[in-house]
């Protein structure tokens, strides 16, 4: 094998490494959070110990592990990954670094479903506790609707899709604000809590079943990173040169994309920042191939979810800080100062 | 020899605009043909209507007489490389993953020993070796025009299209990447062919078997440069003045006197 094989395998090897590092740190980071919380009579280890079945747990503890703690930490690892996943591929197919899962339009129309049922008080699901998700879902797949419909038309492009999305957020936007001027302060109340974003809502059966729904559209992703290399590098001429139809692959990653956003969404509220920084800063540590960039932006969204969270959870213990709120306060400068550094 | 590319018929619009009307023309394999004419003749719409980046409307193509019309990108792939005009990066990748793109029509997931010694070999070929881990964005216009040329280059297709491949090379470039493109063509034991939009015409008459004029969507004049490099199609296709000279090396030279006014 000739030296740049040589030196490319290395390289590939470097990235792996570093992949293979972060999920250790988002592992062990996930094992710290999962001791944290307000309880005194669980530490750390005796979490830990419990959690892997070294340990039996009394039905205070047990209730306090699985009812509260590892839901949520499975859920913000979930979210991590869906979002950031989603966000990487969006940024790719629609060749603009500033596009995040939210600038199609989804999370604006899971508001106003969510808006709906708070104010209005109609819900497509009649069951009162999934009354606000299963709105916030349908009026979110109402938007994936809308970009299959676009993704048929001949000449649609990548920014017809963003000027799309900056639409449906104005229309929706306008129609919330209507109807919050309609609604009590309970229901402003209700409404603000829900788009501050937590990860507290979903149960361990729910979270469960995102999970399943997350990891089961993950490979489809990775499955189109070749594709997604050319569109991302070249745009749409070198894409097609190199044997990519860019309409199509664009259609399906939208498609993708928002299916992802809205399962996570409905049952958090919104979580925006993730999805923009956690790609960005997978980039800077993998580069822009796709093949490592997913599994990379997933590790960094997950570990960057946790870390929120568990921030949100303890620094200002017994009053829990919402995780959208904590991400873009410590999220947002840290961003800024990786970026300026790789930049420099 | 037999032909390669068989172009029936083609004619393109953009709105109420003709672009190509009724255009017909044939590629022998191992044949290097060069399209000249004026910025809006059509030439870049040719190769872009040939690949399928825009729709003909009326027209069929052909390669190895199997009609491909009807293609997805996959398959033209391995059939047709295009080079467009310039390549604006959004997500900069090393230029050994750049050229490895060339292989993406053979590849489904992971890259095997062959494909790695393929670009490997595509690099050393084109001289790229020098920067062959540095960020595709960071290189100067001219080496990009490099790298996307060897991307092409490693796709292995039967058919090179290139559009306006030396518009941000240095003269010696300019020669250099001409003379491996001609030495590519030319290997009889895999023959290939290339169609190339140029502006350069003597670059053209020094390296192309086959000159094609085109004016206004139509073939004013199709042959051997000595053919077709006359003053008088010269000055008809481009409004100028100009003198024809016999180099040594047996090729036709062309100076460019003046504009000719109406």
């Amino acid at each position: 094998m000739d030296s740049l094989s040589v030196a490319h395998i290395k390289n590939a090897n470097k990235q792996i490494f570093w992949i293979i590092f972060f999920v250790v740190c988002t592992l062990i980071l996930t094992m710290l959070s999962i001791g944290q919380g307000s309880s005194t009579n669980l530490t750390m280890w005796k979490t830990v110990r419990i959690i892997l079945g070294l340990e039996e747990a009394n039905e205070l503890q047990s209730s306090i592990i699985w009812e509260l703690r590892f839901p949520r930490i499975l859920m913000a690892i979930i979210a991590g990954i869906a979002l950031s996943t989603a966000g990487a591929l969006m940024q790719g197919c629609l060749g603009n670094p500033l596009v995040s899962p939210l600038t199609l339009g989804v999370s604006s129309g899971a508001a106003l479903g969510a808006a709906v049922a708070i104010i209005v008080g109609y819900s497509v699901v009649n069951v009162p506790e999934l009354s606000i998700v299963g709105n916030a879902f349908l009026f979110s797949l109402i938007v994936v609707a809308v970009i299959i419909k676009l993704g048929d038309m001949n000449t649609i492009s990548a920014e017809t899709y963003i000027l799309v999305g900056i639409a449906i957020t104005f229309i929706s936007g306008a129609i919330v604000s209507t109807l919050q001027y309609f609604a009590s302060d309970e229901q402003l109340s209700q409404l603000a809590h829900w788009s501050f974003g937590s990860l507290s809502r979903p149960d361990l059966v729910n979270v469960l079943w995102i999970s399943i729904a997350i990891i089961g559209l993950l490979p489809t992703a990775l499955a189109w990173s070749w594709d997604l290399n050319a569109l991302a590098l070249g745009g749409d001429e070198f894409a097609i040169s190199t044997g990519v139809n860019p309409r199509a692959l664009r259609k399906k990653i939208l498609i993708l994309t928002a299916l992802m956003t809205s399962i996570v969404i409905a049952f958090t509220g919104l979580i925006g920042f993730v999805g923009l920084a956690a790609p960005h800063m997978a980039r800077i540590i993998v580069g822009n191939d796709y093949r490592k960039l997913i599994p990379c932006s997933a590790v960094f969204g997950s570990f960057v979810m946790i870390l929120a969270d568990t921030l949100g959870r303890t620094l200002f213990a017994p009053v829990v800080i919402p995780v959208g709120v904590m991400l873009s306060v410590i999220g947002g400068p840290f961003f800024m100062y990786l970026l300026l550094r790789s930049r420099g | 020899m037999a032909n390669l590319l068989e172009v029936s018929n083609l004619s393109f619009n953009y709105g109420r605009l003709k672009v190509l009307e009724n255009l017909n023309l044939t590629i022998k394999e191992n044949e290097l043909v060069c399209i000249l004419g004026v910025n809006g003749a059509g030439k870049s719409t040719l190769l872009k209507c040939i690949n399928k980046i825009l729709p003909m409307d009326t027209g069929e193509i052909s390669i190895d007489s199997k009609v491909v019309n009807d293609s997805d990108p996959a398959s033209l792939s391995r059939l047709i490389s295009y080079v467009p005009q310039s390549v604006k990066s959004s997500f900069s990748i090393d230029v050994f993953d750049v050229v490895m793109l060339g292989r993406r029509p053979y590849i489904n997931w992971a890259i095997s020993k062959n494909d790695r010694e393929i670009v490997s070999k595509t690099i050393h070929f084109f001289g790229l070796e020098e920067f062959a881990f540095r960020k595709f964005n960071r290189l100067s216009g001219g080496e990009r025009q490099r790298v996307v040329i060897a991307k092409a280059i490693a796709q292995e297709p039967r058919l090179f299209l290139l559009d306006e491949p030396t518009s941000d090379l240095d003269l010696n470039n300019q020669i250099q990447v001409m003379k491996k493109i001609k030495t590519l063509v030319e290997d009889k034991a895999n023959p290939r062919s290339a169609l190339i939009a140029i502006h350069d015409i003597n670059i053209a008459a020094r390296f192309a078997d086959r000159i094609i004029l085109l004016s206004e969507g139509k073939i004013i004049a199709d042959g051997e440069p000595v053919e077709v490099l006359t003053p008088e199609n010269i000055a008809e296709v481009f409004m100028v003045s100009s003198e024809i000279y016999n180099s040594p090396s047996g090729n036709i030279q062309i100076v460019v006197k003046d504009e000719i006014n109406n």
